[in-house]
C-alpha cells in the first residue's frame, strides 16, 4: 500500500529524516489563502503514481499570485489517468547536489537491498537501464533490523565520492542511509525511497519521499496508520471500477479486464470467470482466450479476473455469480472448483443459491458451465442432484461436471460451443 | 492401500540432500514421519485428510495443547523440541499457524533440523518471511511456501499440505506402481491441480506435485528446486508453472544457461498471465506486472525460458502435447486411470464419525485396547485394567506398585460422606460422596501419567465410600499396612477381616468384568457429556455413577434375588432347578415383572459369562444359584418361546447369591469396576475432543490397537 508524499514525509520527520518545511495540503486553489506560506515554494500533486514531474504535477512558485495560477493548473491535470484531488505545499530548497537513496527487497534473492546513486531526481529505473554502474547496491543477507554501521559508511563514502563531496559528508549520508533502512524494517515497508535527497548548505533534505507498506503487515502497523489517519486498505494503484468495488465489499478479489464504459462487440461471446484460486484465475483468462482463438475464430472475450479460492463462504460464492450475471455484457460463465482448502460443497451451494434467487426475482440468468473436483465432492454431488430435482427450472442454465471426467480446457471448449450454438453461430 | 516404499520416492531423495540420516531411517522403515504445526480449523481438518490419504502423521504441535490428542490418535506437543524428543525421526512438517505467529513456529521447525517444511500459512508479512528464509538457508531446509498448498508424492502416497485428494499413484509400467514420472512445480495451487489432473488424464505419471507458493518472497524457488528434483534418478521431466510477477522464471533461465549440467532433463514451462493488465495485483502478492519493469512480464519470462531451451506453453492442450513430445512416451493406460477416478466422483459421502481408543464392542466380543475382556477377567487386577483403559497399555511392575500405593491411600483417607440415607439407591449415595470428595478433587492430573494415577486414587476413594455405605468401614480401616488393594476390595465388600484370596480374586474379577462397555451405555454418555463441557473430574464421574440405576447396571442385584427365589422354590417343592425356574418365570410374567439378568443389546452369548462361571467353580463358590443361572435361559425359552441369553449382570448376581452376600453387592461391584471405565472416557474426551462438541454416540468408531492376546 503506497503512502501519499505528505504522509511519507510525516513518517520521515518522526524518524529524524529531514524534510522540507511543510505548509499544508490543499484540495482547491481557494484553500491557499488559509495557509501561512513562505516563498519560494513547491506545489506537488498528490497522486499515487510516478512521473508527476514530467506530467506537470510539480511546480515552483515565487509568490502568491504564481502559486494560485500553478495550483489552478495542477488541479486541471490527469496524471496517468488519475485526477489531482490534492496538492502539497512545501518550502523550495536550493541545493549543491542531489542523489538517490532507496531500500527495498531484491525480488530475486528476497534479501534487503540498499540502493544509492548520485543521479537523484530522475527515474531510477532509467538510470538502472542506461547506466547500471551508477547505482551502488548493498545487499543484506541477514534481514538485519538495523544496518551495520560499517556497511552504511561504506555505501555513503562511495556515494560521496560520486557526488564529489568532501569526506565530511560521509557521516551525514551514512546517518540518512541507516535511518532509512531502520525505518523500512520498523514500519514493514516494501519500499522506502528518497529521490532526490538534496544536499543543501544546511545539510541533506529529502525533497521527495516514497513509502510502500506491506499489506500483509498492516495488522501490526495500526499505530502508524492511526497517526496518518488511514483507516482500512487503500486500493493499490488503479481506481477501482464499480464491479471491483462491489467485490471488495463482498470480500473477494476481482478485476475487470475491460473498462466499465467499453461497449460490447455484438459479434463476440463475453465470458465471465469464477475460476477458483488466484493462479488459475490468471491462467483461465489465457485459456479462454487461447481456446477462443484456436477453435472459435477469436470471437471470445474473457471478461474478468477473480480469485474465488481460499475458502469463501456460501454467501460470497453466490455474490460472485450475481456480480457477473448483473453485468449485461456477460454471455457465459465458466467456472471451476478444484477443492483444496476450499470445499466443492460450499461452491455448489453458493451457485445454486444465486441461480434460485435470480429465478425467484425474475433476474437475468447467464448460462453457467463448469466442473468441480476435490474436497467434499461426494456431498457436493449429492446436493447438486437433489437441487436439480427440487428446482429444475431455476437450474436449467447450469451444467456442472462432477469429477475430472474431462480436463478443464475441454470443459471451456464445450461451454463455448454451447454458447455459440445458442446464438446460432458457427 | 497400494504404495511404493517411501525410500524409493522423490520425497526421500529430497530429504537425503539435507539429512542423510533421516533418509536412511526412511529406507529402513518405508515411511516418512511427518508433523502438523498449528491446529486451527484448517490444520486440524487437513491433519485428518492427510492421514486418510496415507501420510504418516506422527504428531502435532500446538502451544498450550501438549498432552492432548487430535483426531483421537495423534499426540500433541507444545513445542517442536518436545515433539522431537519423543519422535526423533520426523522428516517433514506442514505449518498451518496464523500469519501473525507463523514466523516463530516455522523458524522453530527449521532450527530443529526438520529437512522438508511446507509453509501453508497465507499472508505472512514480508519481514517475517525474510527471517524465515534466512533461517532456512542457514539450515539448508527445503522450505516450500508461504502461501503454499504443499506437496503430494503420489507413488509413496504422502501428502504434506492441503492439495485435493485426486492424485493417485500411477503405474509407470502397466499394473506396477513405481517412482518414475514427471515432477510438477507450480507457483499457484489451483494451476498445479489442473496441470497434474490434465497430465494424468493423458497418461503421464507424476512422482511429485509441488506448490511453492504465490507470495512475493518464498522459501524455495524454481532455481532451488528444479535441479534438486532432476537429480532424482526417477524424474524424467520437470514441468514448471510460472506466472507474471517476480523474477523466478528469468533466474531459472539464466541458471540453465550458466550451469547446463544441473539441468540434464527436459523442462516444459506453462506461463500464465499473457493477458494480465499492467499495474493490477492479481490475487497473488507476487503476481503483478509493475509498469515499466524489465522483468516479470509474460513476454520477459517466455523469451528468457525459450532462450534457455525450455518449451514454453500457455494452454493445457499445448502442455500435454509438449510433455508427450519431449518424453516421446506416456506411462499408463488412460482408461484404467479414468476408471480409478470414477470411483472418486461416484463415491458415497462418508458418514461422520469420531474415534475412541478405549473399548471395541463387537457381538460376543469386548476388546479393551485390543485385549479381549474375557481374557483379562481373573488374570489382571482392577488396577491393571484401569491403567489399560486410561493409557492403552498394561502397567509395568513399577507403575503397578505406584497405582497400588495411590489406590490404598485413597481407600485409607477419611470420607466425610454420610453413607446411605434410608433406602436410597446405592449409586445415588456413592455419586453424592464422590461429588463432595475433597481429596479426590484435590488430586492433581498433571503430566502424561496423571490420568492413570488419578484413576487409581479414585478407585481407592470408591472403596472408602462404599465401605461407609455398606457398613464395612471398620473392616477397611483395619487393613494391614502391607495389604494389597485386592484385600481392600475384599474387606469393603465382605466386611470380613480374615483374608480369603480365592474369594478376593473372584470379587475383583467381577469388578473387572464390569469395567467398560464402550461409549454407548448411559453412564458413559453422562460422563462424556459432562467431560465435553470440561466439568471437574469428580462431577463427570459422579454423573456417570448416578446413571447406574436398576434399569442400567443394577440388574445384578435383582437377578441375585430371582435366583435365590428359584433355589428356595426348588428346595421347598422338591423340584429340579429348571422346573422351579419355569414356574417362577411363569409367575413373573403373569405379574408383569421383568426377569433381570437376561438378554443383551449386542451379545447373544455374553463373552464375560463363561469366564466368571469358571472362576466361580475354581473358587469353590459355585452352588445352586450359579446352577440356576445356567438353566434359566432354557427355562425362559420353554415358557416364553424367546431366546434370552443370560448376561453378565445375571452371572454376577448368581455368584453373589452363592457367596451368601447381600444382593446389593452385585451392584456395588459393577459400579466399582465401571468407575475405571468412566474415568478413562473422561480423560479421553478432555484430551482428544473439542470443547462442547455435539456428541453423536452412534457415530463413535474404535480406533485403538487391533485385537491382541493378553500377556
Amino acid at each position: 500500500m503506497r503512502l501519499y508524499e505528505h504522509e511519507a514525509k510525516r513518517v520521515f520527520q518522526r524518524r529524524g529524516l529531514p524534510v522540507p518545511k511543510q505548509f499544508g495540503v490543499i484540495h482547491s486553489p481557494e484553500e491557499l489563502a488559509r495557509l501561512e506560506l513562505e516563498f519560494p515554494l513547491m506545489l506537488k500533486a498528490l497522486v499515487l503514481v510516478g512521473g508527476r514531474g514530467k506530467a506537470g504535477g510539480i511546480k515552483r512558485a515565487e509568490n502568491a499570485r504564481e502559486a494560485r495560477a500553478e495550483a489552478r493548473e495542477i488541479f486541471q491535470l490527469r496524471i496517468k489517468g488519475y485526477p489531482v484531488e490534492a496538492i502539497l505545499l512545501e518550502e523550495a530548497l536550493e541545493a549543491d547536489a542531489a542523489c538517490y537513496i532507496g531500500v527495498t527487497m531484491d525480488p530475486a534473492t528476497f534479501n534487503n537491498v540498499v540502493l544509492a546513486s548520485a543521479f537523484g531526481g530522475v527515474e531510477i529505473e532509467e538510470v538502472a537501464r542506461d547506466r547500471p554502474e551508477a547505482i551502488h547496491k548493498l545487499e543484506l543477507l541477514e534481514n538485519e533490523p538495523e544496518l551495520p554501521a560499517e556497511l552504511a559508511r561504506g555505501l555513503a563514502s562511495r556515494l560521496a565520492e560520486d557526488l564529489g563531496q568532501a569526506a565530511s559528508a560521509v557521516e551525514t549520508l551514512a546517518e540518512i542511509i541507516s535511518k532509512l533502512y531502520a525505518l523500512y524494517q520498523a514500519i514493514d515497508a516494501k519500499v522506502c525511497e528518497i529521490n532526490p535527497l538534496l544536499l543543501t548548505p544546511k545539510g541533506p533534505v529529502a525533497a521527495d519521499a516514497k513509502i510502500v507498506l506491506d499489506e500483509n503487515a498492516l495488522f501490526r502497523q495500526a499505530k502508524l496508520l492511526e497517526e496518518l489517519g488511514i483507516s482500512g486498505r487503500r486500493h493499490d494503484v488503479a481506481e477501482p471500477t464499480p464491479n471491483e468495488r462491489r467485490a471488495q465489499a463482498a470480500g473477494f478479489k476481482y478485476l475487470d479486464l475491460l473498462p466499465p464504459e467499453a461497449p460490447k462487440d455484438p459479434e463476440k461471446i463475453y465470458v465471465g470467470l469464477v475460476p477458483g484460486g488466484a493462479g488459475y484465475g490468471i491462467f483461465s483468462i489465457d485459456e479462454v482466450a487461447n481456446i477462443g482463438e484456436r477453435f472459435f475464430g477469436g470471437r471470445v472475450v474473457p471478461f474478468n479476473f477473480m480469485d474465488s479460492g481460499g475458502g469463501p463462504t456460501q454467501e460470497q460464492m453466490a455474490e460472485m455469480f450475481h456480480l457477473l450475471m448483473d453485468d449485461p455484457r456477460v454471455d457465459l460463465i465458466i467456472t471451476s472448483r478444484f477443492g483444496g482448502i476450499s470445499s466443492c460443497d460450499i461452491f455448489i451451494r453458493g451457485l445454486v443459491q444465486a441461480l434460485r434467487e435470480r429465478h425467484a426475482q425474475g433476474k437475468r440468468v447467464v448460462p453457467v458451465y463448469g466442473r468441480m473436483v476435490g474436497t467434499d465432492l461426494p456431498s457436493a454431488r449429492d446436493f447438486l442432484e437433489r437441487a436439480k430435482e427440487e428446482t429444475p427450472e431455476a437450474l436449467k442454465e447450469m451444467e456442472i461436471i462432477v469429477g475430472n471426467q474431462k480436463i478443464m480446457a475441454e470443459v471451456i471448449k464445450e461451454g463455448l460451443s454451447r454458447a455459440f450454438a445458442a446464438k446460432g453461430w458457427k | 492401500m497400494e504404495r511404493i516404499p517411501a525410500g524409493e520416492g522423490l520425497l526421500c531423495h529430497l530429504i537425503e540432500q539435507v539429512r542423510p540420516d533421516l533418509a536412511r531411517h526412511i529406507r529402513e522403515t518405508g515411511e516418512v514421519e511427518t508433523i502438523v504445526i498449528g491446529l486451527g480449523a484448517q490444520g486440524t481438518r487437513h491433519a485428518g485428510l492427510m492421514q486418510e490419504f496415507g501420510t504418516k502423521i506422527t504428531a502435532a504441535v500446538a502451544p498450550g495443547r501438549g498432552g492432548t490428542r487430535v483426531h483421537e490418535t495423534i499426540p500433541v506437543y507444545d513445542t517442536v523440541a518436545e515433539c522431537l524428543q519423543e519422535h526423533p525421526y520426523i522428516a517433514a512438517a506442514s505449518v498451518w499457524r496464523h500469519y501473525a505467529t507463523a514466523r516463530d513456529a516455522t523458524i522453530e521447525a527449521i532450527s530443529a533440523g526438520i529437512p522438508f517444511i511446507a509453509l501453508i500459512t497465507e499472508g505472512i508479512p514480508l519481514r517475517d518471511m525474510r527471517d524465515i528464509i534466512v533461517a532456512a538457508r542457514k539450515n539448508k531446509t527445503i522450505l516450500i511456501g508461504g502461501n503454499s498448498p504443499g506437496a503430494i508424492f503420489p507413488p509413496e502416497r504422502v501428502k504434506i499440505g492441503m492439495l485435493p485428494d485426486v492424485f493417485y499413484p500411477e503405474e509407470p509400467s502397466p499394473g506396477k506402481l513405481g517412482p518414475k514420472g514427471v515432477t510438477i512445480i507450480s507457483r499457484s495451487g489451483a494451476i498445479l491441480y489442473h496441470l497434474s489432473d490434465a497430465l494424468a488424464m493423458a497418461g503421464i505419471a507424476q512422482n511429485g506435485v509441488i506448490g511453492i507458493g504465490g507470495d512475493a518472497a518464498i522459501g524455495s524457488t524454481f532455481v532451488d528446486l528444479v535441479p534438486l528434483v532432476m537429480s532424482h534418478p526417477h524424474t524424467d521431466l520437470v514441468v514448471i508453472a510460472g506466472e507474471i510477477g517476480g523474477i523466478q522464471e528469468e533466474r531459472l533461465a539464466e541458471d540453465i544457461l550458466a550451469h547446463p549440467e544441473r539441468y540434464p532433463k527436459p523442462i516444459v514451462a506453462l506461463i500464465s498471465g499473457a493477458r494480465a493488465p499492467e499495474g493490477k495485483t492479481m490475487g497473488h502478492a507476487g503476481a503483478i506486472v509493475a509498469p515499466g519493469q524489465e522483468y516479470g512480464t509474460f513476454h520477459s519470462k517466455k523469451a528468457a525460458l525459450a532462450r534457455a531451451g525450455v518449451t514454453v506453453v500457455n494452454s493445457q492442450y499445448d502442455l500435454i502435447e509438449a510433455v508427450k513430445g519431449r518424453l516421446r512416451r506416456t506411462y499408463f493406460d488412460t482408461a484404467r486411470y479414468y476408471e480409478k477416478m470414477r470411483t472418486i466422483w461416484e463415491a458415497k459421502p462418508k458418514p461422520p464419525s469420531w474415534g475412541t481408543l478405549i473399548t471395541k464392542i463387537e457381538p460376543n466380543n469386548i476388546l479393551i485396547s485390543g485385549y479381549p475382556l474375557q481374557q483379562l477377567i481373573g488374570r489382571k487386577s482392577l488396577l491393571e485394567v484401569a491403567h489399560l483403559l486410561v493409557r492403552g497399555e498394561l502397567p509395568s511392575p513399577e507403575a503397578l506398585k505406584e497405582l497400588e500405593a495411590l489406590a490404598l491411600e485413597g481407600a485409607r483417607a477419611p470420607s466425610s460422606s454420610g453413607g446411605r440415607l434410608g433406602e436410597e439407591d446405592l449409586s445415588k449415595a456413592l455419586a453424592r460422596a464422590l461429588l463432595l470428595d475433597r481429596e479426590l478433587a484435590a488430586f492433581p492430573t498433571k503430566g502424561s501419567r496423571g490420568p492413570a494415577l488419578k484413576t487409581a486414587f479414585a478407585l481407592g476413594r470408591v472403596g472408602k465410600h462404599l465401605a461407609t455405605i455398606l457398613g464395612t468401614a471398620s473392616a477397611l480401616e483395619g487393613l494391614p499396612a502391607r495389604a494389597s488393594f485386592t484385600e481392600a476390595i475384599y474387606r469393603t465388600i465382605t466386611g470380613r477381616t480374615e483374608f480369603d484370596p480365592r474369594w478376593a480374586g473372584l470379587l475383583e474379577a467381577m469388578a473387572v468384568a464390569s469395567v467398560d462397555h464402550g461409549v454407548t451405555p448411559p453412564s458413559a454418555q453422562a460422563t462424556l457429556i459432562l467431560a465435553s463441557t470440561r466439568a471437574a473430574y469428580e462431577v463427570a464421574v459422579a454423573a456417570g455413577v448416578g446413571a447406574i440405576t436398576d434399569v442400567h447396571g443394577g440388574a445384578g442385584a435383582k437377578a441375585a434375588e430371582f435366583f435365590k427365589e428359584c433355589v428356595a422354590r426348588a428346595r421347598r417343592e422338591g423340584l429340579e432347578l429348571e422346573e422351579a425356574a419355569k414356574g417362577l418365570i411363569a409367575e413373573y410374567i403373569k405379574a408383569g415383572r421383568r426377569i433381570e439378568g437376561l438378554g443383551h443389546r449386542i451379545h447373544t452369548q455374553d463373552p464375560r459369562r463363561d469366564a466368571l462361571w469358571r472362576l466361580a467353580e475354581e473358587a469353590g463358590v459355585a452352588g445352586e444359584n450359579v446352577a440356576a443361572s445356567k438353566v434359566v435361559t432354557r427355562a425362559f425359552k420353554q415358557v416364553r418361546g424367546m431366546d434370552l441369553p443370560i448376561n453378565v449382570d445375571g452371572v454376577i448376581g448368581a455368584i453373589v447369591a452363592d457367596m451368601g452376600l447381600d444382593p446389593i453387592i452385585a451392584k456395588a461391584l459393577f459400579i466399582w469396576g465401571r468407575v475405571a471405565g468412566l474415568s478413562a472416557h473422561y480423560f479421553e474426551e478432555v484430551a482428544s475432543q473439542p470443547e462442547m462438541r455435539r456428541i453423536n454416540f452412534e457415530q463413535a468408531v474404535y480406533k485403538g490397537p487391533p485385537a491382541r492376546e493378553v500377556p
